[in-house]
């Protein structure tokens, strides 16, 4: 078997690992879903309230806006979080040392511990965009698919290079993530999650351009609901993949540090 | 010939854990450290059980872990089949490790989705993973009970998914840690029976086993060795390490009550009357066989009517060996 082909299996085994796990969980995942749907209809009736000609909303209507930026927080947060929080998790279940002896790199088991959260946050992402079309009549028009597409990478690749650094953080530190702490409320401020940045005093708005989750909002926002062509997301596109060419090699050279030194001290299976 | 494990002068150092208050007093002064193993030397050949002994802290789980990859040694190096630990992806294909945590497995999931997960990241080809499952769940004897959730396994079973996890991928050595800590007696022989005709005999694995447990040290191990202090103070075959500290052989002796006093080619270490017996325990002098101590006693004239050997005991010689650590002089 090829060795792209045994670390796809390798994957696919993470990823039905946690499937079992979580359908054993039956009626927590039905309640989740329950979640979702409410918190929607909550926002869909606080958005009437709002003014369609804030500044900022360029004509998206406010409902419009809040949606995709709910469901791709939630997207940043479950990389934001994965990675830390499965290797945590790991390390309490007492599985971490199991998969470790294995003929698998530590590298890998990191990241594909996270896999099927990853998996499962984009099934979220289109549940929250079926709820959005079925439910509350959002109308998603996407004129280029390959800037869609390519803005959706980005964002999973960036955000997997922040994941990344929090969980090389518990590694090295086994407790207190800052990086989780800051990134999260950074990125709910200034990330034009639930306003647009034009909002906030003009002093304060470069910081925004600092934020993948800001720039990925633009090219996600632009292509399902305003309908925008890959020209006119190019500049978002490109600091995009600038900060996720930062982002996942400081990842992965922090991850590599920290999994030395774990290795080193004999905490890699400590919590 | 390349001996299976190798450990030469490893040293390993832990960093103690500090307290909240003595992070928030001194944040950059750097943690105590504690010695966990300090020069190290081992060896085994394939094929052969060694019984790793020792008292908890000795560094025992430590010298398993280097040998897993898990730890890096700070000094000295492990090497398994002449392939140096650090270079792991070359030496995991041939180990396993068994250890004594139960919960290193998806609780949630059934023994069967347990092992094919693992499976998976041991390389077992796709086509082959049902099979190979299937064989090993049949060889620890929990086909019957592979489709039910981990959770509800005794410990027993789930020691013996333990095994069946560190045997996927047909390793030539495996690491036990305390394989049978938590198990009941029953279990405790059934998983040595285990080990002696399946794992030895039949498979002919290179085992390291860590255990307090000396009966099953004993009665697995082709030889044992002690780690005491962060050091292997003893290695040898069971005999061997048993008589260590014993100066010339011990027999009991049975005699007529009304024999006088006791000399010959020996130390008497004990002389009483029970049972309306007289017992003594002597011990040879150097150069002494049996030959010479049965006639010392019939030039003397004495009646034996019993004499037996005193068999070593291994937890007996393992007290003297801490000791010996304890008190060097």
């Amino acid at each position: 078997m090829s060795r792209v082909l045994r670390l796809a299996a390798k994957l696919w085994a993470f990823i039905r690992r946690d499937f079992l796990s979580l359908v054993s969980y039956r009626l927590a995942f039905v309640l989740q879903l329950f979640g979702m749907f409410f918190s929607l209809l909550a926002f869909f009736f606080m958005t009437k309230m709002m003014d369609p000609q804030a500044e900022g909303l360029n004509g998206i209507p406010p409902f419009d806006y809040l949606l995709i930026g709910l469901a791709f927080l939630s997207y940043f947060s479950t990389a934001l979080y994965a990675f830390a929080q499965k290797i945590r998790g790991e390390q309490m279940l007492g599985t971490l040392e199991a998969m470790l002896v294995t003929p698998t790199h530590t590298h890998f088991v990191i990241f594909a511990s996270a896999a099927w959260d990853f998996t499962y946050g984009a099934f979220r992402i289109l549940l929250y965009l079926g709820f959005a079309t079925l439910v509350f009549d959002v109308r998603l028009h996407v004129v280029s698919w390959p800037a869609l597409l390519l803005g959706v990478a980005l964002t999973l690749l960036s955000s997997a290079g922040v994941g990344i650094l929090s969980a090389a953080f518990i590694l090295y530190f086994k407790r207190g993530d800052p990086i989780n702490f800051l990134l999260s409320g950074l990125t709910t401020f200034f990330g034009s999650v639930f306003f647009p940045i034009e909002q906030l005093p003009q002093w304060v708005q470069p910081a925004a351009k600092f934020v993948p989750m800001a720039w990925s909002l633009k090219v996600v926002r632009g292509s399902l609901l305003q309908g925008q062509s890959f020209s006119e997301l190019r500049e978002a596109l490109l600091i995009l993949g600038v900060l996720t060419l930062v982002l996942l090699p400081a990842g992965l050279w922090a991850s590599r540090i920290a999994i030395r030194r774990a290795k080193c001290e004999g905490s890699l299976v400590q919590y | 010939m390349t001996p299976a494990i190798e450990a030469r002068g490893i040293r390993k150092q832990f960093a103690k854990k500090r307290s909240i208050g003595e992070l928030v007093r001194h944040p950059f002064r750097k943690s105590e450290r504690v010695l966990a193993l300090s020069g190290v030397d081992l060896e085994m050949q394939e094929g052969e059980i060694l019984g790793l002994l020792g008292p908890n802290g000795a560094g025992k789980t430590t010298l398993l872990k280097i040998f897993s990859c898990l730890i890096f040694p700070d000094e000295g190096y492990a090497r398994v089949r002449g392939i140096d630990t650090v270079r792991e992806n070359r030496v995991k294909p041939l180990i396993g490790l068994v250890n004594s945590d139960e919960r290193s497995f998806y609780w949630r999931l059934s023994a069967r989705e347990n092992l094919r997960f693992f499976a998976r990241l041991y390389n077992v080809e796709g086509p082959r993973i049902g099979a190979r499952i299937d064989e090993l769940l049949e060889r620890v004897d929990m086909l019957e009970s592979a489709d039910r959730p981990f959770s509800g396994y005794s410990s027993g079973m789930k020691q013996r998914v333990a095994i069946a996890r560190a045997l996927l991928h047909d390793p030539p050595i495996l690491f036990m840690d305390e394989p049978t800590r938590s198990l009941d007696p029953a279990a405790s022989l059934a998983l040595r029976r285990f080990v002696q005709e399946q794992l030895k005999e039949r498979d002919h694995k290179t085992i390291l086993l860590a255990t307090h447990n000396l009966h099953e040290a004993e009665e697995l191990s082709d030889r044992v060795a002690i780690l005491a202090g962060g050091r292997v103070r003893q290695v040898g075959t069971v005999d061997q390490v048993r008589r260590w500290g014993l100066e010339g052989e011990r027999f009991a002796l049975e005699i007529d009550l009304a024999t006088g006093p006791v000399a010959g080619p020996f130390t008497v270490l004990s002389d009483a009357v029970e049972g309306g017996r007289r017992k003594l325990t002597v011990r040879l002098d150097d150069g002494t066989g049996f030959e010479e101590l049965l006639r010392g006693l019939f030039d003397a004239g004495i009646r034996v009517r019993a004499c037996d050997r005193e068999a070593p005991d291994l937890e007996a010689a393992f007290g003297r060996i801490l000791q010996a650590e304890q008190d060097p002089a």
